[in-house]
């Protein structure tokens, strides 16, 4: 067993041909994934049974399986049904690209929304008290007072969560789709060199983590400056 | 459900396989998860840059990356020994089983390391030092007072621990282990119903889910038994 340094030169600028597909899956079940979160929350914290059941259920259902079998039954399994392949959203079904985003974005829709809610519950209720007591409505009173402080309290699990969102993008590569992880499989396959190709990836992919780390660490530093001691 | 008619015994046995991979993993989760915190507790710089290193390694890069290095990985070595004993060999087959369950518990574990350390320094330092007054050695601190505290504390989030170990497992079905989401790729095969089949699996891992949270809540119930106040 031999290390092929030039194997890895030769991979790496291969590899990075696809990441701009794996961000393109990031970013956009990331803002697709966190609007759904939005909507989730709303309804849950509607105080609404008929708005809350079917979101407990969605979450239930969306954290307790895999992510790899929801994307399996999107790509593979909604082409079954036929009134899936008449509707309008089948030019986005018939596509790779379109079920990973739908099966990405739906999945973290639930982790994300279940973040939110922990962020909206962990506000001062003193604080809303003061809002009602200074006649703001209830709307005023979510969005001037609760949504600026639970945003800053769940930036942290927010952050873990679009590591891990980060983390699934390799999963389009089992549904044919090119992105770095598949890119990597193309040539381990081609030169059945896992260490060289492999190893590789995972510093490319540990790089993308600590960019994402100290973006989230600097924007949560930002939001909390006033709270900061001054010296 | 007549597409089924013939495959509940392959997805039973399936079911099987992921319940063993899950408590094999579980085992060494926990294993990979005390080694960590006790190294990034511990006063030696070298264990606690280890420890670091793969808590940041292993929560950094996507499951099926480390999932694949593992198993093409450990077939490469395994192949480069046997050629030592004898040339004529072409490959080893590392098992599918064994790579799935040691990726996932290193992944795992790298997230349980964080959650041990936390709940070893999260014990009231109180009741250490009464402990110390009280007369007990180090050992009998550990075994009395910090172990009930410190599980009390790791709970929660170890439940949460359990629920990405069973969901990561279906991921070994990429590297041909017979779990039921690879049974039901032979099923569809045959049936050409790949919805519902995918379906099944996705209920067989929500009913997985589903207990492990039971389970947890009754374990959480049991450990805070002191803390409940007489309705």
């Amino acid at each position: 067993m031999s290390f092929d340094f030039a194997l890895i030169l030769d991979s790496i600028p291969k590899m990075l041909m696809g990441i701009g597909l794996t961000l393109q899956l990031l970013f956009l079940s990331l803002a697709i994934g966190t609007a759904l979160a939005i909507i989730l929350l709303l309804m849950r914290i509607s105080g609404r049974w008929y708005l809350a059941a079917p979101t407990m259920v969605y979450i239930y259902i969306f954290r307790g399986t895999p992510i790899l079998v929801q994307i399996f039954i999107i790509y593979y399994g909604l082409p079954q049904l036929e009134f899936v392949r008449d509707s309008i959203f089948w030019p986005i079904l018939r596509e790779p690209f379109g079920c990973a985003i739908v099966a990405l974005s739906l999945n973290t829709g639930a982790y994300v929304s279940e973040i939110f809610r922990g962020g909206v519950l962990g506000v001062d209720r003193g604080l809303t008290e003061a809002g009602a007591a200074l006649g703001l409505s209830a709307r005023h009173r979510f969005i001037y007072i609760t949504a600026p402080i639970a945003i800053r309290l769940c930036l942290p699990a927010y952050s873990n969560d679009v590591v891990s969102l980060m983390k699934s993008t390799a999963l389009a590569s089992t549904i044919t789709l090119l992105d770095m992880m598949g890119i990597a499989r193309t040539i381990v396959a081609e030169t059945y060199a896992p260490y060289e190709v492999f190893l590789s990836l995972m510093v490319i992919y540990l790089i993308i983590t600590w960019i994402i780390q100290r973006t989230f660490g600097w924007i949560e530093k930002r939001m909390s400056r006033h709270i900061r001691s001054e010296v | 459900m007549e597409v089924l008619t013939g495959w509940w015994d392959d997805f039973f046995w399936g079911s099987l396989v992921v319940v063993e991979l899950f408590f094999v993993a579980l085992f060494l989760t926990v294993l990979f998860g005390l080694i960590g915190a006790a190294a990034k507790l511990s006063n030696s710089r070298v264990a606690k840059a280890v420890a670091s290193g793969y808590t940041i390694v292993f929560r950094g890069t996507p499951e099926i990356l480390v999932l694949l290095l593992f198993y093409f990985g450990a077939a490469i070595i395994l192949t480069s020994i046997a050629q030592i004993f004898d040339p004529a060999v072409k490959f080893v087959d590392f098992p599918p089983f064994w790579a799935g369950s040691l990726a996932i518990a290193l992944i795992v574990g790298s997230y349980a390391t964080e959650t041990f350390r936390g709940a070893f320094l999260g014990v009231d330092p109180g009741q250490v030092e009464a402990a110390r007054a009280l007369g007990l050695s180090n050992l009998q601190t550990f075994i009395y007072v910090r172990i009930p505290a410190m599980w009390r504390l790791a709970l929660p989030p170890f439940g949460n621990h359990m629920l990405s170990l069973i969901k990561d497992t279906a991921l070994v079905a990429i590297i041909g282990l017979e779990e039921t989401l690879f049974v039901a790729e032979q099923a569809i095969g045959y049936t050409a119903k790949p919805f519902t089949l995918y379906l099944v699996v996705g209920m067989i891992y929500l009913s997985f889910s589903t207990i492990i949270t039971l389970s947890v809540m009754a374990c959480e119930k049991y450990a805070n038994r002191h803390l409940e106040t007489a309705g």
